[in-house]
């Protein structure tokens, strides 16, 4: 592991929805620009551990959390922090791809539109284009970017999806089953796209394929009934892991 | 091992066989080393040629677990103890398939044996191929009940292996010293003995395989070595 400076950090995070907890006492570190990888049955807790970090669980109103999530070292857990600039750090992709009724290149301008981060033209069609070329998009849609986004491929919505995300240059990128509902070849796209995106950002992704976690995490935790039951790095989990429910899990033994 | 199933049977059932033909492979060339090591000491010419023969079982278990390894790896991508269990299975295949192999090559080497070997000859080896023999069956053992520490027993009793090997050259070697007609005889034996060793360190192999199986972490240190052979004054 060449970088080893701690990106997010939550200490005792409880989460109950309602009566039912959904994540006990998960103290977890997620390493910058690393893909973290987090493995589960379903239920697990995998989720809505990802949905805390960029504040997601917020608009659900039997949603209680508590203890501490820090983002380089800042308490985000609290009534001070500013949503809307938090998520501007922290991007989110999600199972099935959902880009906005809009143009290809409305769909990625949209964000920077929105935080302001272009002053004109020239800038937006700027980061439109690098946005477009790190999801490695741009060669495919170079031609009709005033085409509605809903008229691409599943594969090129999720990495217009992911332009999106990036084109307002957060620092943590959250994947919630990225890959689901696409094909082999469009997996492979973004899973190559991940290996290029991790020197940029961090990324945490959640996956039911494990086989996917093995090859686009350098870390995995796995979670089992809102229990962190383990976590080390991707190598040590699937080769040896410590823990005996861990390695039940990864061998079908249940789930 | 884990004690409880898998939830997908098939899988359940492709380890399990993996396991049996292995340990079926395993008792055969025990037997096939143990069958070659009473027909030098006796200089059973017939014995021989059975053990030339049955070599073929071995070759065609190791060809049957290569395939039902590429299947689990392409069907499965086996994670954690059952890659483990993969990757140890297709190396103590092999280790065994070389075991057999040696067994064959010494068995050949017994047709222009006399029957008249020196006792102290045939003494030498008699010890050399019952320690090799014990060793193969005490690895085996190790694989079966899965116990770290006979593997660490096993791979540490190299050590006597190459001792007993030591002796057994030196017998030849005086054998040749006496009388230098014993020449092409003295040859013979030499590529007899150097073949028993080495299925002893294919054994001690097998016995790095099975800790790496069992703990994840490969065994630590050099290997324990004997005395390498350099002729007594």
């Amino acid at each position: 592991m060449t970088n080893n400076k701690v990106k997010i950090k939550t200490e005792k995070l409880d989460v109950f929805y309602g009566q039912k907890q959904a994540l006990k006492n998960v103290n977890l570190e997620i390493f910058n620009r690393e893909v973290t990888a987090l493995i589960g049955p379903s239920g697990c807790g995998k989720s809505t551990y990802i949905r805390c970090i960029n504040r997601m669980n917020d608009v659900i109103e039997t949603c209680k959390i508590s203890g501490s999530i820090k983002i380089d070292g800042q308490e985000i857990n609290n009534k001070q922090i500013d949503v809307v600039r938090l998520r501007e750090r922290i991007g989110m992709v999600f199972q099935k791809p959902n880009p906005f009724p809009k143009s290809i290149y409305d769909n990625v301008a949209y964000g920077p539109q929105i935080h302001g981060l272009a002053d004109h033209k020239d800038k937006l069609d700027q980061i439109v284009q690098t946005s477009l070329k790190k999801s490695a998009l741009w060669e495919e849609v170079k031609d009709r970017l005033d085409e509605p986004g809903t008229s691409l491929s599943g594969g090129q919505q999720q990495r217009l999806c992911i332009a999106r995300a990036i084109s307002v240059n957060p620092e943590v990128i959250l994947m919630d089953e990225p890959c689901s509902a696409l094909d082999p070849i469009a997996t492979a796209k973004i899973e190559e796209l991940m290996e290029e995106l991790k020197k940029t950002f961090t990324i945490v992704i959640v996956t039911h394929s494990m086989a996917q976690a093995v090859r686009v995490s350098q870390r995995t935790g796995f979670f089992h009934l809102g229990n962190l039951i383990e976590v080390d790095t991707t190598d040590k989990m699937f080769k040896n892991p410590n823990n005996k429910m861990t390695q039940d899990y990864i061998t079908g033994r249940f789930g | 091992m884990s004690e409880e199933k898998r939830i997908v049977k098939s899988y359940e059932e492709e380890m399990q066989s993996l396991n049996d033909d292995l340990v079926k492979m395993g008792s055969l060339t025990e037997s096939q080393l143990s069958d070659t090591i009473q027909a030098i000491v006796k200089i059973d010419k017939e014995a021989a040629e059975n053990i030339v023969k049955n070599d073929a079982q071995i070759n065609e278990l190791r060809a049957k677990i290569d395939d039902q390894i590429s299947t689990v790896l392409v069907k499965r991508a086996p994670m954690a103890i059952d890659l483990r269990t993969t990757i140890s299975s297709l190396k103590i295949s092999h280790d065994l398939e070389r075991i057999g192999d040696l067994a064959k090559s010494v068995a050949k080497k017994i047709e222009p044996l006399p029957i008249d070997l020196p006792p102290e000859l045939t003494g030498s080896l008699k010890r050399l191929g019952e320690l090799v023999q014990k060793q193969l069956n005490n690895v085996l053992d190790a694989y079966i009940s899965k116990s770290k520490d006979k593997a660490i027993e096993v791979w540490r009793n190299d050590e006597q292996v190459d001792d007993l090997t030591h002796i057994a050259m030196n017998e030849v070697a005086n054998f040749l010293g006496k009388n230098k007609k014993n020449l092409e005889l003295a040859t013979h034996l030499l590529f007899v003995t150097k073949n028993i060793e080495r299925a002893g360190d294919h054994v001690t192999n097998i016995a790095e395989s099975l800790y790496y199986l069992i703990e994840g972490e490969y065994l630590e240190g050099a290997r324990p070595k004997g005395k390498e052979f350099v002729k007594d004054k």
